[in-house]
């Protein structure tokens, strides 16, 4: 009877333990930009989860640590905060560090991680069991682009301009294989060193190769502005996109004159867009008035995806282990994310294939929808 | 071959060269007086872009007050620092006060982070923008008017140390620290004064980056490039660091367009090595100099 009345208690004090997110955050760094906007993003969600009574009782923690965007400190912050927690949910910083700690989340077997990168590597439910992309990776990103470029202009010519990082090569092969299935041409590839400043000759480069269409892939912000720019004083007609980190839309205003018509892939909406009911933007235009990232919208999302599946996965009576959630996680199907992407979203493997063309309105000083939600897959 | 396509790319590798030159000048002239290799070269270029951009952007200055602003600021840091860490330094070993030079590039890097924020910021454009062609061959006019800026400020430089006084005790002192002393020149001042110039021509030549390409706290970097810059030139010559720049700068854009940009870095360091092979000074440095 003692035991039982003991075993009683214990399971109280397990319903009521929080649930605990942990994060490695750039908070500073070359990506601090990100790491600022993911951090307000994810602490907004569960304040939001948390005020409403948190799932089935549980409150949801969430310890975070600044890495600088560096893989060591990352692991570091993983270690630290796992080991003084009981860690569910994790977000990493960083396709190195998604990489690196992969084995050891498989280890534990007791949380699920998803992160600010969107690496093509990492969309492979074999190898990265216990991950996923809150958004199509970058070789579905030019999936996305590319078949917007195939119905707006067939057969149009395209150049590829890339940084020499990780993040930059990824999409480039897959994507060159899949502008040949889809008919267009790949007429140059540029490659730019990390951190170069000039890049006029790069930009002699594009020129010889007249491409109807130019993609940059792996950048923020430089040298996209200064590119363009020239580009354009050289009468190239060009049209420029961009993939998710460098589509925020402060960011793209940064760009000045070359940021007119300027166009990418955006798997969320825009902080301001007041098109249809979206309960989920109004709510986080009322809890910060002012604008918010696209990271910050990553950041959000991640935190709903992640504690969607932990609701599933308890509301299945089923215990909070790794492969339970990421089980639940693929479970999400026609999922309303509350207005945060355009159309009911599924996961059925690592990542989520949908975005949208915007394209950057100098008027109104805002990207703008260009097209429909693309989906891919479907 | 396209001879246009060429000369357009070597145009464009001259234009960056002199940029590089110019930062170039600005660790010659600490290392030629203080025997000081100042890593932070680069942060403190960074901190020229972002005090520009606080002068027109927070202050609302004009930018015809502010470019002479930052260039005082420069020289303010130059002297504060110079007093504050390096004249301490004074006596120990070289390695300790080019670990310090480290820190203190680390440092600037957090001040920026902390003031500016981490975002990549765009300076206002004050570049005149319409495109140059020399003949046919199109050349960027940023990267055009940079090294026009870039040049006049390095013959600025050159006619200083050679003419003004303060030039000449740099020089005195750079040759014979004992026998400038006992002639009578203040060596400290020197010191200070070298310290003073070079970060005032770094803060300029941050500016000029800066516009080119935009600003961020991490575009000291750029500092890397120009180190390879001085060890080809002679980490002591300020005409080494003037060739070593226009050399880098046309390597880098001949491998980037026939190689591939990937292709860019190799190529410089290549060079590097081979110079150092053959000239372990570097091209114009002087024998005796330490090398870290």
């Amino acid at each position: 009877m003692a035991g039982l009345a003991l075993g009683a208690v214990e399971a109280r004090a397990q319903a009521q333990e929080d649930i605990v997110l942990g994060g490695s955050i750039p908070l500073t760094g070359v990506f601090a930009f990100a790491g600022v906007g993911i951090h307000a993003g994810i602490q907004d969600y569960l304040k939001i989860v948390n005020d409403a009574g948190g799932i089935k009782g549980r409150k949801i923690k969430y310890v975070a640590e600044d890495t600088g965007y560096k893989v060591d400190a990352s692991v570091a912050a993983f270690n630290k905060i796992t080991s003084q927690n009981k860690v569910t949910l994790y977000y990493g910083d960083s396709t190195g560090f998604a990489k690196t700690i992969n084995p050891e989340l498989e280890r534990k077997g007791t949380m699920i991680m998803a992160g600010a990168s969107f690496a093509s590597e990492l969309n492979d439910p074999k190898k990265f069991p216990l991950q996923f992309l809150p958004g199509p990776d970058y070789t579905e990103m030019f999936g996305i682009l590319m078949r917007h470029i195939a119905k707006e202009k067939p057969g149009a010519s395209i150049a590829l301009v890339y940084s020499d990082t990780e993040f930059g090569r990824d999409p480039i092969a897959p994507g060159e294989k899949l502008a040949t299935e889809l008919g267009l041409k790949v007429v140059e590839k540029i490659v730019t060193p990390p951190g170069s400043v000039d890049v006029s000759t790069e930009v002699l480069k594009l020129r010889r190769a007249r491409p109807d269409y130019t993609i940059f892939h792996g950048y923020v912000l430089a040298p996209i502005p200064e590119f363009i720019q020239q580009a354009k004083q050289m009468g190239m007609q060009s049209r420029f996109m961009g993939t998710f980190w460098s589509m925020d839309n402060s960011m793209v205003q940064q760009m000045g004159e070359a940021a007119d018509g300027f166009m990418g892939v955006m798997p969320y909406r825009y902080y301001y867009d007041k098109e249809g009911t979206s309960p989920m933007l109004d709510r986080i235009r009322q809890m910060r008035p002012e604008y918010q990232s696209t990271a910050y919208m990553q950041g959000f999302l991640t935190a709903m995806l992640m504690t969607e599946s932990v609701k599933r996965t308890l509301d299945a009576g089923k215990e909070l282990t790794g492969a339970n959630m990421k089980a639940s996680l693929n479970t999400i199907k026609d999922f309303d994310t509350g207005g945060i992407i355009g159309v009911p979203i599924s996961i059925p493997g690592n990542s989520l294939p949908v975005g949208r063309i915007y394209r950057f309105d100098a008027k109104q000083k805002q990207m703008l929808p260009a097209s429909d939600w693309i989906q891919l897959g479907k | 071959m396209d001879w246009l396509y060429v000369t357009e790319v070597a145009l464009a590798g001259l234009g960056a060269g002199a940029l590089y030159a110019l930062t170039g000048v600005a660790f010659v002239l600490i290392y030629k007086a203080t025997r000081v290799v100042n890593l932070a070269i680069g942060e403190i270029l960074m901190l020229g872009g972002y005090v520009f951009f606080g002068l027109v952007a927070g202050a609302g200055l004009s930018i015809w007050a502010a470019i002479p602003l930052t260039i005082l600021a420069g020289a303010a840091l130059g002297a504060v620092v110079e007093r504050a860490l390096i004249r301490p330094m004074l006596g120990e070993s070289p390695i300790s006060v080019f670990m310090v030079t480290i820190g203190l590039g680390s440092i600037l890097a957090g001040v920026v982070e902390l003031g500016w924020g981490a975002d990549p910021l765009r300076l206002p454009e004050f570049i005149p923008n319409t495109p140059i062609f020399l003949g046919e061959a199109y050349l960027a006019p940023k990267v055009a008017y940079g090294a026009l800026v870039a040049a006049l400020l390095i013959a600025g430089a050159v006619i200083a140390l050679r003419f003004s006084r303060g030039g000449v005790a740099l020089r005195a002192t750079a040759r014979d620290q004992g026998a400038a002393y006992s002639m009578g020149i203040d060596v400290g001042r020197v010191f200070s004064l070298s310290w003073m110039a070079a970060c005032a021509t770094a803060a300029g030549a941050g500016v000029i980056v800066g516009a080119i390409g935009g600003i961020s706290p991490t575009m000291g970097i750029f500092g890397l490039s120009v180190l390879v810059v001085v060890i080809v030139g002679g980490l002591d010559s300020v005409a080494g660091a003037l060739v070593g720049g226009l050399l880098i700068g046309l390597v880098e854009a001949l491998a980037g367009s026939f190689l591939g940009g990937e292709y860019k870095l190799l190529a410089t360091f290549s060079l590097l090595i081979l110079i150092l092979m053959v000239r372990p000074y570097g091209i114009f440095g002087t024998h005796e100099i330490e090398r870290l």
